[in-house]
C-alpha cells in the first residue's frame, strides 16, 4: 500500500473543510460551494439523534436552511444492507464496502447538492464510524482511509464520547442490546452483555485514536442532554457566524 | 475447476438491479457495487477453490473495473487501491475487439444495448450506439493500458472462435505445465 494521497492538506496538516479527503469525484468539483458539514459522531447509545434534532431546531430559528444525512439511509443500499445484516452473508469486506456505497449515494445524491444550495448538512454519524467499525474487524487501516478518499472533510465534527460501561447502562436503559451492536458477528461468545462491553470497548479505542487525525471536537457524553445541546451550539454558532454562511431570505429578520 | 463471473453475487445482485433499473447509479456507487459483488464472490468462491487446489475461471476480473470505472471519471489511482484485497491471478488473458466488430455482435444478438454498457448515464449522446461508441472507446483505451501495466496476454478477438480457443488453450496449457513462471 501506498501512502494516502492528500492534495488538499490544510495549514494544520488536516485536510480543508469542504475538500475532498483523497482524490474525491474527479467528475465532481465542489469547489467554493457555499453550504457547511456538521458531522456527529460517536457510538450506539450515546445521544446523537437527540442532540442532532435539537441541533437542527436551533440552526432552523436562526434561518439556516438545514439538510440532514444519517448513515445506511440511502435509499439505494438501505435495503441491501438490511438483508445482509439479517441473514449474516456479510464478511468484513463487504460489510464495509456496502456502507462505503451507502455513503457514496448519500454524498452524491443529498450532501453535495445541499453543500451547492447553501445548507448546513448535519450528518448523524460520518465516515469514521465506518473506520471505527473497519478496524474493530482487522481491515487495514490505510486501505480503508484511501477507500473513504471520495468523501469530503467537514467543517466540524464533534464526537460524544463515552466509556463502554455508561454506554452499556444507556443501551439497556433504551433500547437494548443489538446482534451488530453488540459486536456478535466477531463470534467472541454468545454472552451479549461480555461481547457488547468488548466491542464497544475496541470502538472507542478506535474512535479514540481518530481524534487528532480528522480534529475531532470532543464532547463528554455523560453530561445532560441539555449542556451537551448548550456547548454543541456555543460551539457551531461561534463557528458559523465568523464562516459567512447563507441564512434563507428573510428568515434573518423574522428571528 | 470453478467458474465465477462478473457481477454474480446474490448479495448485492438486488442493490445493482434497482439501481440499474431506476438508472439511479453514479459513477463512484457502480464502482463501490462492482467491488463489493467481486468481494463477496472472492472470499465465498474463488478463494475456497483456490485453498482445494482448483483452477478458477474468471469471466472477468478486476481489470473490468478498472477499465470502466476510470471510463466513468472515477479516479484511476482509487479504482487500483479499492481492489487492493484481489488475489493476483496466475494468467490474465484480455481478448481484444475492435468497436465496431463489439457493437455488430451485440447488436447482432439482441436489438436495444443496455443503458450502463452503452454508457448512457454519462449523458454524452442521447442515441445508444453513438452513446456506445464514445464510451467503449474510453473503455478499450484503458484496456490497452492495462496491458502493459498488468501484464495481460493478449489475444485478437476479431479472429475466429476456433483460432481463439487454439491460442487460448496453449496458454494455459504452457501455463499449466510449468505454473511458476
Amino acid at each position: 500500500m501506498t501512502t494516502p494521497p492528500s492534495p488538499n492538506r490544510g495549514a494544520q496538516g488536516g485536510v480543508t473543510p469542504g475538500h475532498y479527503y483523497g482524490h474525491g469525484l474527479p467528475y465532481l468539483s465542489i469547489d467554493r460551494y457555499p453550504g457547511k458539514i456538521i458531522a456527529l459522531e460517536g457510538t450506539d447509545g450515546v445521544g446523537r439523534s437527540t442532540q442532532i434534532r435539537l441541533l437542527r431546531e436551533w440552526l432552523e430559528v436562526q434561518g439556516y436552511g438545514v439538510v440532514e444525512t444519517g448513515w445506511t439511509r440511502s435509499p439505494l443500499m438501505q435495503p441491501t444492507i438490511e438483508l445482509a445484516k439479517s441473514s449474516n452473508t456479510l464478511n468484513k469486506l463487504t460489510f464495509v464496502l456496502l456502507y462505503a456505497c451507502d455513503f457514496a449515494d448519500r454524498l452524491e445524491k443529498e450532501i453535495i447538492p445541499a453543500l451547492k444550495a447553501g445548507f448546513i448538512v448535519l450528518a448523524d454519524r460520518y465516515i469514521y464510524t465506518a473506520i471505527a467499525r473497519a478496524g474493530v474487524r482487522g481491515v487495514d487501516s490505510q486501505w480503508i482511509r484511501q477507500l473513504y478518499g471520495f468523501a469530503i472533510a467537514p467543517h466540524l465534527v464533534f464526537y460524544l464520547k463515552i466509556d463502554a460501561d455508561a454506554l452499556a447502562r444507556r443501551v439497556l436503559e433504551t433500547a437494548g442490546m443489538e446482534y451488530w451492536e453488540s459486536g456478535m458477528d466477531m463470534k467472541s461468545g454468545d454472552d451479549i452483555y461480555e461481547s457488547f462491553r468488548a466491542y464497544q470497548r475496541s470502538l472507542l479505542k478506535e474512535y479514540a485514536a481518530m481524534a487528532d487525525e480528522f480534529g475531532f471536537r470532543v464532547l463528554e457524553g455523560k453530561k445532560s442532554v441539555n449542556s451537551i445541546q448548550e456547548e454543541l451550539r456555543r460551539q457551531v454558532g461561534e463557528f458559523l457566524d465568523g464562516s459567512g454562511s447563507p441564512k434563507v431570505l428573510g428568515a434573518e429578520a423574522g428571528s | 475447476m470453478f467458474v465465477t463471473e462478473w457481477n454474480s453475487s446474490a448479495l448485492v445482485k438486488a442493490a445493482t438491479k434497482a439501481g440499474k433499473k431506476k438508472n439511479a447509479l453514479t459513477p463512484m456507487t457502480f464502482s463501490l457495487l462492482h467491488a463489493t459483488d467481486f468481494a463477496d464472490r472472492l472470499l465465498y468462491k474463488i478463494i475456497p477453490p483456490l485453498k482445494a487446489g482448483m483452477i478458477v475461471l474468471a469471466d472477468r476480473y478486476a481489470y473490468t473495473a478498472f477499465a470502466r470505472d476510470v471510463a466513468r471519471g472515477v479516479d484511476r489511482e482509487w479504482v487500483r487501491d479499492l481492489y487492493g484485497f484481489a488475489v493476483q491471478p496466475n494468467l490474465s488473458v484480455y481478448f481484444r475487439v475492435p468497436i465496431d466488430v463489439s457493437l455488430d455482435r451485440l447488436l447482432a444478438r439482441r436489438v436495444k444495448l443496455k443503458f450502463y454498457e452503452a454508457g448512457m448515464d454519462m449523458g454524452w449522446s442521447s442515441n445508444p450506439t453513438e452513446s456506445f461508441r464514445l464510451f467503449q472507446s474510453k473503455v478499450l483505451e484503458e484496456y490497452d493500458s492495462l496491458v502493459g501495466e498488468f501484464g495481460l496476454t493478449v489475444i485478437d478477438a476479431s479472429a475466429s472462435i476456433t483460432e481463439q480457443q487454439r491460442l487460448f488453450r496453449k496458454m494455459v496449457s504452457e501455463k499449466l505445465e510449468r505454473p511458476a513462471s
